[in-house]
């Protein structure tokens, strides 16, 4: 790494830090809000009339994660596997990773690239900030959830071990990183951002939904493997199981993938 | 420093290919440090692209560039790091103020800013420390350009590459942007200047490159372009003539003939047709410098032929 990357990533960073600021509080504020509703439940011993609420189809679906979900733990841990948090968050590693898209499209590129700062500078200043980004994400996540038990946890709750919420945003990264490296590799070549962003977040939809239906319809499964979401297992970690390093390994290696097609194609482009 | 003996820019067979459309064919092209050097040509004729490969943002299909004697695409930072760079198209964060961006900018230079030559090229280009202080989404074209300009002389660079430098700026800045370009030539760093304003690169540039449809059509001293313009004469006669019988000179074109007044377009040496007119009354004759733009015209027209 050269010092023009860090000049890049703080440029960047700096541009971008009211976004992060505010994003990171406000998933910060969910999470402490989640633990305050397990508290709610845990003090009404209502967990077991959730769980009668759910539609019968819903908890044949489920199986009995719907058990480990409807308790003090389940509930608290929702907000790392939340359908509008995971869209926040892979919108946020989509839209940071079309950086270099938007600088062509602005012409930013050619002040940038005009002094003696290589591509690969402005590509590792994105890595750079997609990971300083996402660990702020997780990091203020993390607090959120921590303060929320610190300070409200109701006596005689379960509460769940810190090492859940690490292995939860352990997942958590792995998808943010896959989806950062699979926007790179399309913002490399685009010469818009909103192009680069509209291609990432449809693949990004399209991943997800055919996830879901692979894990609602039988035929489905074998395909939805293709899906990066398909290793995003997290019912399994609320259950008590150990976190999958495949899984992890395999989202990790899409993000690398993505990424390395990345820089080669904006080395070889012409801006 | 500049080494010696180097030229500033070498350009050599370079060529650009996008499908089966050239932006450059073979171009070969030398500049000398010191040298104020005016690319010319019509929209989409390739000096952007010729601009776009010294600074490796586009890659020559084949052929190579040099600045200082650096390959500007395999030692690309080396060769930019003596290059200050305004584009045509200026590419400013709006939600940045002018200062910072300027800082931004200085530091990915990585060369110290002298601050009493920015705080002289402010000066210059009328840019007080107000107006660096706002937001450049609150810029005018003019103030923009006179951001760019400054981004790109504040490092001061052995070599300045200009894509339309003065486009959106007033009269009186275009007075002070040459001034600029004159101290910057007293110095000894090389200009490297794109531009369609023709009289822009008569009064600055000491030679001009004319590009074509890719092609370099013509590299020459200005001076010598002048030399090259067929030159209008008008001859006043004390008493009406008539034009002669035995024909007009080589080179003579009748632009309008009156009993008293000849209009004539000369190419060449005027010797053949003072010769003639040693017999005839003639009260005055008027030769207006030739301009730059005479001879350009024509070599723009031929592009369609």
């Amino acid at each position: 790494m050269t010092t023009g990357t860090f000049l890049l990533a703080r440029h960047s960073f700096s541009r971008i830090r009211a976004v992060l600021i505010g994003l990171g509080l406000l998933l910060a504020g969910f999470q402490f809000l989640l633990v305050q509703v397990a508290a709610y439940f845990a003090r009404e011993n209502a967990f077991d009339q959730l769980s009668v609420l759910l539609p019968e189809f819903v908890r044949n679906m489920a199986g009995p994660s719907v058990l480990g979900f409807m308790s003090f733990g389940g509930i608290v841990s929702l907000g790392y596997f939340h359908p509008v948090v995971i869209t926040t968050l892979v919108g946020l590693m989509i839209w940071i990773a079309t950086e270099p898209a938007g600088e062509v499209e602005t012409r930013f590129v050619d002040l940038a690239l005009s002094r003696p700062i290589t591509r690969h500078d402005a590509m590792t200043r994105s890595v750079l900030v997609l990971i300083g980004a996402g660990s702020l994400m997780l990091l203020l996540m993390l607090t959120g959830t921590w303060v929320g038990l610190t300070c409200c946890t109701p006596a005689g709750a379960d509460r769940p071990a810190p090492g859940l919420f690490v292995s939860l945003a352990g997942s958590l990264a792995a998808v943010m990183a896959a989806w950062g490296g699979v926007s790179l590799a399309i913002t490399a070549a685009a010469k818009r951002r909103a192009a680069a962003g509209g291609v990432a977040g449809v693949c990004a939809l399209a991943a997800y939904l055919l996830d879901y239906l692979g894990r609602a319809w039988k035929p489905a499964q074998t395909l939805s493997a293709i899906s990066p979401f398909h290793y995003f297992e997290t019912m399994p970690l609320v259950m008590g199981q150990p976190l999958d390093v495949r899984n992890i390994g395999i989202l990790m290696g899409v993000g690398t993938l993505g990424a390395t097609i990345g820089y080669i194609r904006f080395a070889r482009r012409d801006i | 420093m500049t080494p010696d003996g180097l030229p500033a820019i070498r350009l050599d067979h370079l060529t650009k290919q996008y499908g089966r459309l050239f932006a450059l064919k073979g171009v070969s092209l030398e500049v000398q440090p010191g040298e104020i050097f005016g690319f010319l040509g019509l929209n989409g004729a390739g000096k952007t692209t010729t601009i776009r490969v010294l600074l490796d943002l586009v890659r020559a299909t084949s052929g190579r560039a040099f600045v200082f004697g650096i390959d500007c695409h395999r030692r690309g930072v080396d060769a930019r790091t003596r290059i200050g760079y305004l584009p045509g198209e200026l590419g400013f964060y709006g939600d940045m103020t002018g200062e910072a961006t300027l800082d931004v900018l200085a530091r990915l230079s990585r060369q110290r800013i002298d601050a009493s030559w920015q705080k002289e090229l402010f000066e210059r280009l009328d840019l007080p420390r107000e107006v660096l202080r706002k937001k450049v989404r609150e810029y005018s074209t003019g103030m923009k350009r006179k951001l760019g300009i400054v981004q790109a002389f504040q490092s001061d660079a052995n070599l300045l590459i200009l894509d339309e430098p003065t486009e959106g700026l007033d009269p009186l800045m275009q007075e002070a942007f040459y001034e600029l370009l004159m101290r910057t030539r007293r110095e000894g760093r090389t200009v490297f200047m794109s531009s369609h304003v023709l009289p822009e690169v008569e009064r600055v540039c000491d030679r001009i490159g004319l590009v074509r449809q890719g092609e370099l059509v013509l590299v020459s001293p200005v001076a010598d372009v002048r030399r090259l313009a067929a030159r209008r004469v008008r001859i006043l006669f004390r008493e009406a003539v008539s034009p002669p019988r035995d024909g007009w000179p080589d080179g003579c074109e009748v632009l309008e003939v009156t009993p008293r007044v000849w209009h004539l377009r000369v190419r060449g040496p005027l010797g053949d047709l003072l010769a003639k007119l040693a017999s005839l009354p003639v009260e005055d004759i008027e030769v207006p410098e030739p301009h730059l733009e005479d001879v350009l015209r024509r070599y723009y027209s031929e592009s369609g032929s």
